[in-house]
């Protein structure tokens, strides 16, 4: 036994075997998204041509942009263990907010960012402390406030909507800065490379791995794992009043329960779960969260495009979070990817053999 | 027919003497066993045969597949390969429920009964007989009929009372119970007295003799050897996942024997090490350390440079309490020195700063992060000083700290980047020592580093504490396995219920001298 780890531990250690990049990539989530979303706007626009036009796919794009930033941010969260329900009135918060200023002032949409922030952040860190100090656990902590946000958020409204933005709200909602570039995308794709980055690369986003893989040993691994718990709340709050503000001018206009009215809560659950995040910590990434949103969006208006009733959406959407998470679980019960398993069924790939001892 | 007559019926159905006498006696066997999770093999084609009529006792050091062997027979984890055989047939694709079925019952480590629900709800859950209507529950013919259950296994209790207001003992009396009501014949008690005390135990070992003279098939696991060579007729000792020995004769088996088969013969040809640190400055110092909870009081001791210091005690003695309190975990009355400066407020991340670390017990809880990567659970407590690139850590040099780190431990993986869980138990603790190592302690407090992993990586973790303290570091090792207290403490301390109890030192650091000790007595006073 001992013998033939001390010769096995040379080769481990000493020429340390990483798998060649090629699996390691199709192992991820992230590309295998990109894949699937790119085939059924392929199959979509070979049906219907007038899908694939440049004004579309750049709508597309667009749409999916609250989507992502708000899954983004309910990824973190989910990363600590936790959920966050309460993202639909945040984010409609943000929105209607600087809606309502926009509408009756005519100010910039970048002087509104702030606003937007600082009530995504103020919510979330309430959020934060109901479940880190105040223990409740955050399907009930987060369905509390969801229910008293929503109560804000129709007060703030009250019986009115945003309807009439500025033209350079409009503009910047609707053009293009490249070909099938929406402006609106910029924001989106900037917030999800910086909280990757953050996430995989820095002290803060390493803790929060630890603290959703294993609270107990990150706490005595030295991490301060109230604090890291309490911002993971911050963090999704402050990326759903982003949304708000990306939503607002996306759509051109907001009421009393906007984002509580598509569950965008449920769709950016849906989301970090497509993504390859699980809802027991400490496993995923933003960047599966991100592409999960335009899939699900592409998806979403295939299906209407393909001449589907619109009211299969929200069964669309139940279908290909169930798709995804018994992909999770069967990667977990056989600790292997779908893409290994499918290369081994076809012959010529084999497992890494384990050690097998003790 | 009337209600009266029907519940009547059930009652006399539940009660009567229909138990497990009217069971032929079993013969079970468990032939070539492999059962392996996640790659690494608990059992490898082991082979266990359990007379109706004996006591059947496994033994082996944490780890060596005693409780998968029990829970495979049981139907809890199905095998790999193998086959399980009940008086000549073959028991396929068993379950728990298929198990009890056929008469087997697993009494399991940690109660497992549903505390919310009464007594008597957890000792027919699954036959809970039905009333007058065919969806009610027959509650009278429960009460009339549990009487006898409870009385055969010696429980005095409320059949009403939650199970959660029942101790420990009287919960696993239920288990027993249970697997009497539910007429199984062939009972696995697997660590049933490692949370008792001896007077608790003893209750359970008299229905033990009382069930074996009924010609149940028994089989029993535990560490305490002293019980096992008592209570026995035939004792199989495992050791990494395979059947190495039988003991057929227990009375003429000596604790030593026992012992050489558990371990093998590595540890033994290890020799003490004979140094004189009394002169080495304290690094570490407790006065007067006491729990606001009474889990310890007047804890008072120092640890010396490069010297080992053994904490000695029972499970539950106060050693892993005061440890943790040391290290910053749970609040304690009291004063802490490090390196001659008070240190007061304390919390783990402090202390890792510092350079004080505490590797905890419970690797699997409290230790690993089982689906991150090797590489980030080396680094985990080392994330602050990882090389930066700008404001961003650098993946390749993070590497190349864990694979220095895990080069030094060795760590024995088919490559750092697969997730910790894949590693044995062994591989696993080797890792949690390069963690720990990383953060270049000055005061390394080790609880039970070596349970529940094989020999070869025990040999290697005395290694990695000989080579800190030669270098400096103050070790204070707590460990149950007193053989290893002996072979690399400088000093040992006992605990005994929260207290320490004697200190010893040097050639007075003997197996008997530790054994009466941590139980109490025979200590040296201590100036």
């Amino acid at each position: 036994m001992s013998a033939t780890e001390a010769s096995a531990g040379k080769l481990a250690v000493d020429e340390p075997r990483r798998a060649p990049l090629l699996s390691r990539t199709l192992r991820r989530r992230e590309p295998m998204l990109v894949v699937v979303t790119l085939a059924i706007f392929g199959l979509t626009s070979a049906a219907q041509p007038h899908f694939a036009l440049q004004g579309n796919i750049s709508f597309l794009l667009a749409s999916a942009m609250p989507l992502a930033v708000v899954a983004v941010g309910e990824t973190v969260v989910m990363l600590v263990r936790g959920i966050d329900l309460s993202v639909a009135p945040v984010l409609g918060i943000a929105a209607v907010s600087t809606g309502f200023i926009a509408q009756d002032s005519h100010v910039s949409v970048l002087s509104m960012l702030p606003l937007a922030l600082a009530i995504g952040i103020g919510l979330g860190f309430v959020n934060g402390l109901f479940v880190t100090y105040a223990r409740i656990p955050p399907i009930i902590a987060t369905l509390g406030t969801f229910t008293v946000y929503g109560g804000i958020e129709q007060l703030i409204c009250n019986s009115r909507t945003v309807v009439t933005l500025p033209t350079s709200w409009i503009n910047l909602g609707t053009h293009d800065f490249l070909p099938d570039v929406p402006y609106i995308l910029v924001p989106g794709v900037l917030v999800t490379i910086a909280m990757a980055l953050i996430l995989w690369r820095t002290r803060w986003g390493r803790s929060i791995y630890a603290f959703g893989a294993n609270a107990e040993a990150a706490f005595r691994a030295g991490i301060r794992v109230k604090a890291i718990e309490i911002s993971a709340y911050t963090v999704c709050g402050m990326l759903a009043g982003l949304a708000g503000l990306i939503y607002v001018v996306q759509v051109g206009s907001a009421g009393y329960n906007t984002g509580s009215e598509i569950s965008i809560q449920l769709q950016a659950i849906a989301c970090g779960l497509i993504g390859g995040t699980t809802l027991t910590g400490g496993k995923g990434g933003v960047v599966g969260s991100f592409f999960a949103a335009i899939f699900l969006t592409v998806a979403l208006e295939g299906v209407i495009v393909a001449g589907i009733a619109y009211q299969w959406q929200s069964a669309g959407v139940g279908v290909l979070l169930l798709v995804a998470i018994l992909i999770d679980a069967y990667q977990n019960r056989q600790g292997r990817s779908v893409s290994e398993a499918l290369r081994s069924v076809l012959g010529g790939h084999k497992p890494v053999q384990q050690e097998a001892s003790s | 027919m009337s209600v009266i007559v029907k519940r009547a019926r059930a009652a006399a159905a539940l009660a009567s003497d229909r138990t497990a006498e009217e069971y032929a006696p079993a013969r079970y066997e468990a032939r070539t066993i492999t059962k392996s999770f996640g790659g690494a093999n608990a059992l490898t084609g082991a082979s266990v045969t359990i007379e109706p009529g004996e006591i059947h006792t496994l033994v082996g050091e944490n780890g060596a597949g005693k409780s998968t062997m029990l829970k495979v027979m049981a139907g809890i984890h199905p095998q790999d390969s193998g086959d399980l055989v009940l008086n000549g047939t073959h028991l396929r694709g068993l379950t728990p429920r298929t198990a009890i079925g056929h008469g087997i019952y697993l009494v399991p480590q940690e109660p497992s009964l549903m505390l919310t629900l009464s007594a008597l709800e957890n000792l027919f859950v699954g036959i809970i007989p039905r009333g007058s209507m065919a969806f009610s529950v027959d509650w009278k013919a429960m009460e009339s009929s549990a009487g006898a259950y409870f009385q055969q296994v010696g429980l005095h209790i409320d059949p009403w009372a939650p199970a959660s207001q029942l101790s420990i003992a009287e919960q696993q009396l239920l288990e027993c119970a249970r697997a009497l009501a539910h007429r199984c014949n062939v009972i696995f008690f697997d660590e049933p007295t490692s949370p008792l005390t001896a007077r608790e135990a003893d209750v359970l070992f008299e229905l033990m003799r009382r069930l074996r003279e009924r010609n149940f098939t028994i089989a029993f696991i535990s560490h305490r050897l002293e019980e096992v060579l008592a209570i026995s007729d035939r004792i199989t000792v495992l050791r990494d996942s395979r059947v190495v020995a039988h003991f057929d004769n227990p009375k003429q088996t000596s604790h030593r024997q026992l012992v050489e088969a558990m371990v093998g013969h590595e540890i033994a040809v290890r020799q003490r090490r004979q140094r004189d640190l009394s002169g080495a400055e304290a690094v570490l110092e407790l006065k007067d350390l006491g729990a606001p909870d009474g889990a310890f009081a007047d804890i008072s001791f120092m640890a010396r440079r490069g010297e080992v210091l053994g904490l000695a005690g029972l499970v539950g003695s106060g050693r892993t309490e005061t440890a943790e309190s040391v290290f910053g975990m749970r609040r304690a009355s009291g004063t802490v020195l490090l390196a001659g400066k008070p240190y007061a407020h304390r919390s783990p991340s402090s202390s890792i700063e510092s350079g004080l670390i505490y590797l905890p017990e419970d690797r699997g809880h409290n230790g690993v992060f089982a689906n991150v990567e090797v590489v980030r659970n080396i680094t985990a407590a080392f994330v602050p000083h990882l090389p930066k690139r700008g404001q961003l850590l650098h993946p390749r040099a993070e590497v190349e700290v864990a694979e220095k780190a895990a080069r030094r431990t060795r760590v024995v993986a088919p490559s750092l980047d697969v997730p910790m869980k894949a590693l044995s138990g062994g591989n696993q603790q080797r890792a949690m020592f390069a963690r720990w190592l990383l953060a270049e302690p000055k005061v390394a407090i080790f609880d039970e580093p070596t349970r529940g992993v094989d020999v070869g990586a025990k040999v290697d973790i005395y290694g990695i504490i000989d080579t800190i303290s030669d270098s400096g570091v103050a070790v204070v090792m707590i460990s149950s396995e007193l053989e290893e207290l002996v072979l690399l403490c400088d000093r040992v301390l006992a605990i005994y219920e929260g207290r320490i109890v004697g200190e010893v030192t040097g050639d007075e650091i003997t197996l008997e001298r530790l054994g009466a000790m941590v139980v109490g007595g025979g200590a040296s006073e201590r100036d």
